[in-house]
């Protein structure tokens, strides 16, 4: 009880504290703010090139608020230059979504990106919080999560498909390693609309390579929809230092309307 | 002041360098690239929502007669993270518009710089067009 009430003290303190340094207004929007735990140059900036945090255990911490420094990931995931070897029902279904302009994209219908896209929405960053038995991804996008589970547990047998799948979380050597089973059909792999069926498995692999970069490639293994698995582009996420994550929902979507007549549009061209 | 519009102006030109910023829909699906508008009106409305800000104006065509036409901005988080604040535009507000026009043939167009008439400030609606 005296723990609680003493935290409870210092946390008081530490709002009081960061009230007086910052102001007020930046405060109350939480865009600006000192965040504790930041590496800092002479001038008081971040330090975004310092050195990988830890956690106690040792491995990377991968804590901090991300985000994709271009729309380059969220748009086409295979490296640059190449398609990823899709069987026929996949190649047409793309094709589809390529003439049409994008229109279906989920997004349309106020659901939000997937697996691995919705990391690399470059309007929208999301946050790590690293904990001893799960790492958390908050996106700020219309205000999702993931939840990774590093406590040992294995991957579960037949669930109920879900957007985002069941992820779990090791560590080889540096690189966190999350595997993600147990998908719905529905969401895409990028914008440009590459699919994936129920029977897809992702591997995603992080490397904080400093303070300020996550690098990542993510592994498609889905062999309803591709002949064989492949590998993302390389993926290096920045740090958004100082600032916290907004609301991001999907309360007005005026743009639906016009958007059905997008098929129409688009064949004309 | 001064400070606060360098701040935006360059959050602009290192956005408009990373390429497209809306993020909820396709933006090629609504909108056309190749349809560039730039026009003058009264804000009559202002709806400062996710996923996107929406704010009209009356726009006053040669002839007299008056057109209500509709804007699409990013959503409030992008804007308020390039200093614009939900009291920025308001109702009654003379404004200047650079946008891209709706593919439909519709009063509607996608936002991408917006000016303050009576301040001449420049604010950032969305980013240039391009893929998503």
């Amino acid at each position: 009880m005296r723990i609680c009430e003493l935290t409870a003290w210092r946390r008081t303190m530490v709002a009081l504290a960061l009230v007086c340094g910052t102001g007020t207004t930046a405060l109350a929007q939480w865009l600006s703010l000192p965040l504790p735990g930041t590496p800092r140059t002479a001038d008081g900036k971040p330090n975004l090139n310092a050195p990988t945090p830890r956690s106690a255990d040792g491995k990377p911490d991968l804590s901090g608020i991300w985000n994709a420094p271009n729309y380059d990931f969220v748009q086409h995931l295979p490296p640059v230059g190449t398609e990823p070897p899709m069987l026929p029902a996949a190649a047409a279904l793309y094709k589809h979504r390529v003439d049409t302009l994008g229109y279906e994209v989920p997004m349309t219908y106020c659901m939000p990106h997937g697996v691995p896209d919705a990391m690399f929405v470059a309007a929208h960053p999301f946050k790590i919080i690293q904990t001893p038995g799960v790492t958390i991804l908050l996106f700020e996008e219309f205000h999702k999560y993931r939840q990774v589970f590093t406590d040992g547990r294995k991957l579960p047998v037949d669930p109920d498909p879900a957007w985002y799948g069941y992820s779990i979380g090791r560590w080889e050597g540096d690189t966190f390693v999350v595997e993600t089973a147990g998908f719905k059909e529905g969401s895409w792999l990028d914008n440009r609309g590459h699919p994936h069926t129920d029977a897809l498995r992702t591997t995603e692999r992080f490397h904080r390579t400093n303070f300020g970069t996550l690098e990542l490639t993510v592994t498609v293994d889905d062999p309803k929809a591709y002949s064989q698995p492949w590998t993302s582009r390389n993926i290096s996420l920045v740090l958004r230092p100082d600032t916290e994550l907004l609301e991001h929902l999907c309360e007005n979507n005026r743009d639906l309307e016009r958007l059905k007549e997008a098929p129409k549009i688009g064949r004309e061209q | 002041m001064r400070r606060r519009l360098a701040i935006v102006v360059m959050c602009v030109a290192s956005l408009a360098a990373s390429g497209r910023a809306l993020a909820h829909h396709s933006f090629a699906a609504e909108f056309d690239e190749n349809k560039p508008l730039k026009m003058t009106g009264t804000v009559t409305k202002v709806e400062w929502t996710n996923p996107h800000i929406w704010f009209f104006m009356d726009v006053k065509n040669p002839d007299g007669s008056v057109v209500n036409w509709g804007f699409e901005m990013a959503s409030p988080s992008q804007l308020l993270r390039q200093g614009w604040k939900n009291n920025s535009m308001k109702i009654g507000d003379q404004v200047t518009v650079e946008a891209k026009g709706a593919r439909d043939g519709s009063n509607h167009a996608n936002a991408q710089n917006v000016t303050l008439n009576a301040t001449g400030q420049r604010l950032f609606g969305g980013p240039p067009p391009g893929q998503q």
